[in-house]
């Protein structure tokens, strides 16, 4: 790797620490990252060491990070459920190419977007995600 | 000699993990910096610890009481063993003395 680009990446991958941690170890850390890299170590071995403990840093519980965790969490799993959701509208025309050969009932094919009568577009969506969980079952 | 029962004699690193007992190790003999501590390590064991690796073993082994670190010399923060690491770091290497004989000694009466 390039001399001067060495030392960026591991200042880059310290900024992944918790500002506690960078107030403590912060200065230590990149001089002894400069120690390193100096003694022939890749940059790469020393950034991915460095990446892992600032992971383990995030993820071991604190008496006062509990709720930042428990936030983190739910935004995970709640960007996770997003992405499913933003994939499934962009896969059921291909699902329903698909399965247009399937004579199933009309109302479990995803290619069926319009809501029934009195079903408001919200619960067609649910009924779309129910068919892709049940795999084609009847619904 | 205390049991692994008896509390006192309990083997609290039994878990904490190699990097942490290889620096108390290290710490034993006198106060260390980080990069003093994977030099040495690296000379006693043969283990390359890994920077992110030693700042998290650090920092565990401090909220366990076991090291405390000392005045900042420029920018290196030196650590020391504290009284109840190195009475843990005994008990484990006792423990360890314990587990090895008793490898070798089946080993030998296996006769592999």
């Amino acid at each position: 790797m390039n001399e001067s680009r060495a030392p960026r990446l591991v200042e880059t991958v310290l900024r992944c620490y918790p500002a506690r941690w960078r107030r403590r170890h912060g200065e230590e850390a990149a001089e002894l990252a400069a120690l390193l890299l100096r003694d022939g170590t890749p940059a790469g071995s020393i950034a991915g060491s460095y990446l892992a403990g600032a992971a383990r840093e995030w993820l071991t519980p604190r008496p006062g990070r509990r709720l930042s965790t428990a936030a983190c969490a739910l935004l995970v799993a709640a960007g996770s459920l997003g992405v499913s959701a933003g994939l499934l509208p962009s896969t059921a025309p291909a699902r329903a190419a698909v399965t247009s050969q399937h004579h199933g009932p009309a109302h479990c094919r995803p290619g069926s977007p319009e809501p029934g009568p009195g079903v408001s577009p919200a619960l067609a969506h649910l009924r779309v995600i129910s068919w892709e969980t049940g795999h084609g079952r009847s619904c | 000699m205390s049991g692994p029962n008896d509390r006192a004699g309990q083997d609290v690193l039994r878990r904490v993990g190699e990097a942490s007992v290889l620096i108390l190790i290290s710490l034993a003999d006198g106060p260390k910096h980080g990069y003093a501590l994977i030099q040495d390590i690296k000379e006693i064991a043969g283990v390359e610890l890994g920077p992110g690796t030693l700042y998290g073993a650090l920092d565990r082994l401090e909220r366990l009481g076991m090291i405390e670190p000392l005045p900042a010399d420029d920018r290196r923060h030196p650590y020391r063993i504290t009284v109840p690491g190195a009475a843990a770091l005994r008990v484990h290497l006792e423990s360890l003395e314990r587990v090895s004989a008793a490898g070798r000694l089946r080993l030998q009466l296996g006769g592999i």
